[in-house]
C-alpha cells in the first residue's frame, strides 16, 4: 500500500523545499508581525475594551468574521489577523498541494517516477504529508509567536490549530480538484472560486448571526472560539474533511490513468485568429489571464470596501485606534479609509505586473522567444510588444478599481463628493507601480535567473503597505516602499518633486532593461 | 486489414512472454487510440516498436507500464497485471519516456538519483562508468543542459538500473550520431546480460541495427509482426546487374515484378525488382549472360515500413520514416 511513500517523500520535499520555506517564514513572520503590532497598540485592558466595543459593525463582521472573546489581547489578534488569515492560511493549503500532484503530472515528471516502485496514488500521499508538514511548521511558529506576546498557551494553541486544519482542509479540496482537472491552473482557479464562496457565505452567516457561517471552512475555524469558549470538538469539522478529501482524492489517483482527469479539455481552433497572429495581438493573448484575474481582485476588493464604506466610518468614529490599526488615521475619516483602500489596490496592481512580468521568463525558458526572435522581429520590438500590453493591462486595472471604489463608497455614503479625488488618487499611484515593473524588467532584461528579486521588493512593498502604519516602521523603512512617496491619497495630494524622482527611476529602469536585453544572451533562464 | 502475421511459435524462447497484449483496445474520450492492438515480446530478446507518430506506441506502452488502463483487452507484464501490481512488476523494469521531463532547477546528477531511487537505487560503479561513456556532466542545471543531455540523464537511469526488462519509447530522438553509438553498444550489452528490451522508435537504422524482432503498428493496430528476416521474406529485392549479353527471359521468371534492361557502352544494364525468395533463379538467367557488376540490395527495413503502408487502403497520413537505415549491398564482377 505505501510503496514508495519514503523515496517519494525525500523527492518532493528535494524539489520543493525552497517554497515550503518561504511558505513558512512568510506566514510565521505576518502572524508575529500582526501580533505584534496588535500588542503594542493595545497595551491595556481597557484598550483592548475599546476595541470589542468598536468593532461589532456589520462591515467588519463581514470582513473579519464574529470573533468571541474579544475582550482579550488573543481575540484582538485574532480578529486583525482574520482578513489576512482567511486568504492565505487556505492559499498554503491549496499552493503546496497542487504545485506537487497537478504540477508535477502536468509537467511530465511523474510519468518516469510511476515507472518505478511507486503506486499511482502515492504522489497524491505523499503531497498531502509534505502539505501537512509545512501547516504544521507554521501551526509551531503560530502558536510560538503567540505566546511570545502574551496570549496564554492553550488559547494560542487552539487558534493555531483552527488555522492549521482550514489550511488542511483547502489542501485536500486541492488534492481532489488536481485528480479532476487536467492543468494546475484550474485547480487553482476552482480552489479559489470555493474560497471565495467560502468567505461570502461565512461573511453573511456572521452578519445575519445565522447557521450559515457553519457550512464555510473559515466559518469552522472561527467557531473553534479560541479566545473565547473554545470548542475544540469543532476541529475535527476540518481535520474530517480534509481527510475525506485526501482519500478521495488518493482513490481517484489510483483509479485514472496517469495524465488524465475527469474532466477533459475542449478542443480549440485549428488556426490562430489574425489578431492572435500580430506581436501585439499575441502579447495579448498571452497576458490577459493576468489582466483578466488581478483586475477581478482589484474590482473585488475595491467593491466590497466601498460599499462598506458607511459601517467602516461609523466603526472608526467610535474607535480611534482601530483607524491606527488599519492605517486610515489622520484628516478625515473617510479619506483615510479611501486612502488605505487605494494603497491595497496598489498593492493588488503591483503584483499583477511583477507577474506578468514574469510570464516573460516562461516565453523564454519554454524557447518560444526563440521562434519569434529568431525569424525576424527584432528583440527589442517583441519586449517592447509585452511592456506596452502589460503597462495598458496596469492602467486599466488601475482605472477600474479606482472608478469601482468610488462609485460603490459614493453609494455607500450617499455623498458623490469625493468621487474624482478618489479616482484621481487610485491613479496617483501608477508611477509607483511602474517602479516595480521597472525593477522586475531590469531585472528580466540583465538577470533573469535573478528574478525573484523583483518578487522580494514586492513583498516589501506589500509588507510596508499592509502592515506598517500597524508596526509604526522607522521612517526609513517606510521610504523603501515606491507607494510610500505617493504621498497617501486623498490624505495628502502627491507632490510634485517625488513624482518626477520615480518617474525618472522609471525611465532608467526602463532604459536598462532594454539595453540588457538587447545585449544577453537568449536564452538564459 | 492485414491480419498481424506472427505466431506464437515463433517466440525465440520457451520462456512465457515478458509482454504480452491481445487486441488492446484505449479510448480517450471518443477518439480510438489504440483499437486491437497484439504485442508480444520474448524472453531476453530487443524488440522493435515501430509506428508512425499518433500510431499509439507511447499508449500501449503506458498501458504496458500500468500507467494507463486499457478499455478493453488482455495485456500481461511478467505474466502478472501491470494495473493491478504495477509495484511489484515494475521492481523489474527501467523506462525511458518518450517525453523528458526532469526537474529545471536540479543538477543533471541529482535527477539521475531522484530517479534511479524509484529503482532501488543504482550501483556506483555503473552509474559512473555510463556518466562517463555518455560524456554527461553531472553538476550541471537541468535548465542548462540541451535536449540531448537530458535525454541521457533518463537513458543512464534506465541502463544503469539492474532489471529483466527495459522499455524504451524514442530514447535516442535528442542524441548525436556517436551517443546513438554508445547508446546501441550499451543495449547490446544488457540484451548480453538476458535483459529483454522494448525499443519504440521510428528511426529504422536503429531497430534495424538492434531489434531480433518486430511489431509495426498504424492506428492503434498491428499491422505486422515477425523477425526481420520473416519480414524481408514477404518483401521485394532490388538487384541491379550489368551483364555482357542480353538475359534471357527475365521478364517472365517467376517472382520477377518488374524488370528493365537497357545497352549501355556496350554492356547490357538490368534493374529488377523480385521476390526476396526467387534470388536464385534470376542470378542463374544472369550469370549466363555473363555478370560484369552486380548489386542486390535486400529491403531496409525503410521500404518495409513504406510498402506496409502503402498496402493500406487508407493511405493518407504521414509516414514517419526516417531514411538512413543501411543498404546492404553486395558486388561482384
Amino acid at each position: 500500500m505505501t510503496a514508495g511513500l519514503g523515496v517519494l517523500l525525500r523527492i518532493q520535499w528535494r524539489v520543493r523545499r525552497r517554497a515550503i520555506v518561504t511558505w513558512v517564514v512568510a506566514l510565521t513572520a505576518s502572524m508575529i508581525g500582526t501580533a505584534v503590532s496588535i500588542a503594542s497598540l493595545y497595551d491595556t485592558p481597557e484598550k483592548i475594551q475599546t476595541y470589542a466595543s468598536a468593532v461589532t459593525s456589520t462591515a467588519l463582521l463581514a470582513i473579519n468574521g464574529r470573533v468571541e472573546g474579544l475582550n482579550s489581547l488573543g481575540g484582538v489578534i485574532q480578529d486583525e489577523f482574520g482578513f489576512l488569515a482567511a486568504f492565505i492560511m487556505p492559499l498554503l493549503g491549496i499552493s503546496l498541494m497542487t504545485s506537487l500532484t497537478r504540477g508535477e503530472e502536468q509537467a511530465g515528471r511523474h510519468e518516469a517516477l510511476l515507472s518505478g516502485r511507486i503506486s499511482r496514488h502515492m504522489p497524491v500521499l505523499a503531497a498531502s504529508l509534505v502539505t501537512s508538514a509545512a501547516i504544521g511548521l507554521t501551526g509551531i511558529g503560530f502558536t510560538i509567536g503567540l505566546v511570545a506576546e502574551g496570549v496564554p498557551f492553550v488559547g494560542a494553541m487552539l487558534y493555531s490549530l483552527s488555522l492549521m486544519t482550514l489550511a488542511f482542509s483547502f489542501a485536500g479540496l486541492a488534492a481532489v480538484l488536481a485528480q479532476l482537472t487536467l492543468h494546475a491552473r484550474n485547480v487553482y482557479a476552482l480552489s479559489l472560486l470555493i474560497l471565495a464562496v467560502s468567505y461570502v457565505v461565512r461573511g453573511v452567516g456572521d452578519v445575519t448571526g445565522s447557521w450559515l457561517t457553519w457550512l464555510s471552512p473559515l466559518g469552522w475555524a472561527e467557531k473553534t472560539a479560541p479566545f473565547g469558549p473554545q470548542r475544540w470538538w469543532v476541529l475535527a469539522i476540518p481535520l474530517a474533511a480534509g481527510i475525506a478529501s485526501t482519500t478521495l482524492a488518493v482513490t481517484l489517483a489510483a483509479r485514472r490513468d496517469l495524465g488524465s482527469a475527469l474532466v477533459q479539455g475542449g478542443v480549440g481552433p485549428d488556426h490562430a485568429s489574425t489578431r492572435v497572429r500580430t506581436g501585439l495581438g499575441l502579447a495579448v493573448w498571452i497576458h490577459r489571464p493576468a489582466i483578466v484575474g488581478w483586475t477581478a481582485g482589484a474590482l473585488i476588493l475595491a467593491a466590497m470596501m466601498g460599499s462598506l464604506a458607511q459601517q467602516l466610518l461609523d466603526a472608526m468614529a467610535s474607535n480611534p485606534a482601530l483607524a491606527d490599526a488599519i492605517g486610515a488615521s489622520g484628516g478625515r475619516p473617510e479619506d483615510g479609509f479611501m486612502a488605505m483602500t487605494l494603497l491595497y489596490l496598489a498593492v493588488i496592481a503591483s503584483g499583477y505586473v511583477v507577474q506578468a512580468i514574469g510570464t516573460l521568463r516562461g516565453e523564454e525558458s519554454s524557447g518560444r522567444l526563440e521562434a519569434f526572435i529568431g525569424t525576424g522581429m527584432a528583440r527589442r520590438t517583441w519586449l517592447f510588444n509585452h511592456v506596452v500590453v502589460i503597462v495598458g493591462g496596469l492602467v486599466m486595472l488601475t482605472i477600474a478599481g479606482s472608478l469601482t471604489l468610488a462609485g460603490t463608497a459614493a453609494l455607500s455614503t450617499g455623498s458623490s463628493s469625493a468621487f474624482g479625488s478618489v479616482v484621481a488618487g487610485g491613479i496617483a499611484y501608477l508611477p509607483a507601480d511602474l517602479v516595480l515593473a521597472g525593477v522586475a524588467l531590469a531585472l528580466y532584461g540583465y538577470r533573469p535567473e535573478a528574478f525573484s528579486v523583483a518578487w522580494a521588493a514586492y513583498a516589501i512593498t506589500a509588507f510596508v503597505a499592509l502592515l506598517g502604519p500597524g508596526l509604526q516602521l522607522a521612517g526609513w523603512m517606510e521610504d523603501l516602499a515606491p507607494t510610500t512617496h505617493i504621498g497617501d491619497p486623498p490624505v495628502g495630494s502627491p507632490q510634485l518633486v517625488p513624482l518626477l524622482i520615480l518617474g525618472f527611476t522609471v525611465m532608467i529602469l526602463l532604459w536598462a532593461a532594454f539595453a540588457g536585453f538587447s545585449r544577453r544572451t537568449v536564452p538564459r533562464t | 486489414m492485414t491480419t498481424p502475421s506472427h505466431s506464437p511459435s515463433h517466440s525465440p524462447s520457451d520462456t512465457p512472454a515478458v509482454i504480452r497484449a491481445d487486441g488492446l483496445i484505449k479510448d480517450f474520450g471518443s477518439a480510438r487510440a489504440l483499437n486491437g492492438l497484439d504485442l508480444e515480446v520474448g524472453h531476453g530478446e530487443v524488440h522493435g516498436f515501430l509506428g508512425p507518430n499518433g500510431a499509439g506506441k507511447s499508449t500501449t506502452i503506458r498501458i504496458v507500464l500500468g500507467l494507463m488502463k486499457a478499455t478493453a483487452g488482455r495485456v500481461e507484464l511478467f505474466g502478472g497485471d501491470p494495473w493491478r501490481e504495477a509495484t511489484t512488476l515494475h521492481q523489474r523494469l527501467a523506462y525511458v519516456p518518450g517525453d523528458i521531463a526532469l526537474w529545471p532547477g536540479l543538477t543533471g546528477g541529482q535527477c539521475l538519483d531522484i530517479l534511479s531511487a524509484t529503482h532501488g537505487g543504482l550501483p556506483q560503479s555503473s552509474r559512473d562508468d555510463l556518466i562517463d561513456r555518455f560524456d554527461l556532466d553531472p553538476t550541471k542545471r537541468v535548465r542548462d543542459y540541451s535536449k540531448g543531455n537530458r535525454q541521457k540523464v533518463v537513458l543512464i537511469a534506465a541502463l544503469a538500473a539492474d532489471v529483466d526488462l527495459l522499455i524504451l519509447d524514442e530514447p535516442t530522438s535528442g542524441l548525436d550520431p556517436l551517443m546513438e553509438q554508445t547508446f546501441q553498444d550499451c543495449v547490446r550489452e544488457r540484451r548480453a546480460d538476458g535483459c529483454t528490451v522494448l525499443l519504440s522508435s521510428h528511426i529504422l537504422g536503429e531497430v534495424e541495427a538492434l531489434a531480433d524482432r518486430v511489431t509495426i503498428i498504424r492506428r492503434g493496430q498491428t499491422v505486422t509482426s515477425g523477425t526481420l528476416a520473416e519480414l524481408r521474406r514477404h518483401t521485394r529485392t532490388t538487384v541491379h546487374a550489368v551483364t555482357i549479353d542480353r538475359p534471357d527471359g527475365l521478364e517472365v521468371a517467376p517472382g520477377v515484378h518488374s524488370s528493365a534492361c537497357n545497352p549501355i557502352d556496350g554492356h547490357v544494364d538490368c534493374r529488377l525488382s523480385i521476390d526476396a525468395d526467387r534470388l536464385d533463379d534470376v542470378v542463374g538467367r544472369l550469370h549466363a549472360a555473363r555478370i560484369h557488376t552486380l548489386t542486390v540490395t535486400p529491403p531496409s527495413l525503410d521500404t518495409l515500413f513504406l510498402e506496409r503502408y502503402r498496402d493500406e487502403p487508407e493511405g493518407d497520413d504521414m509516414i514517419a520514416a526516417q531514411t538512413g537505415a543501411g543498404n546492404s549491398t553486395a558486388a561482384a564482377s
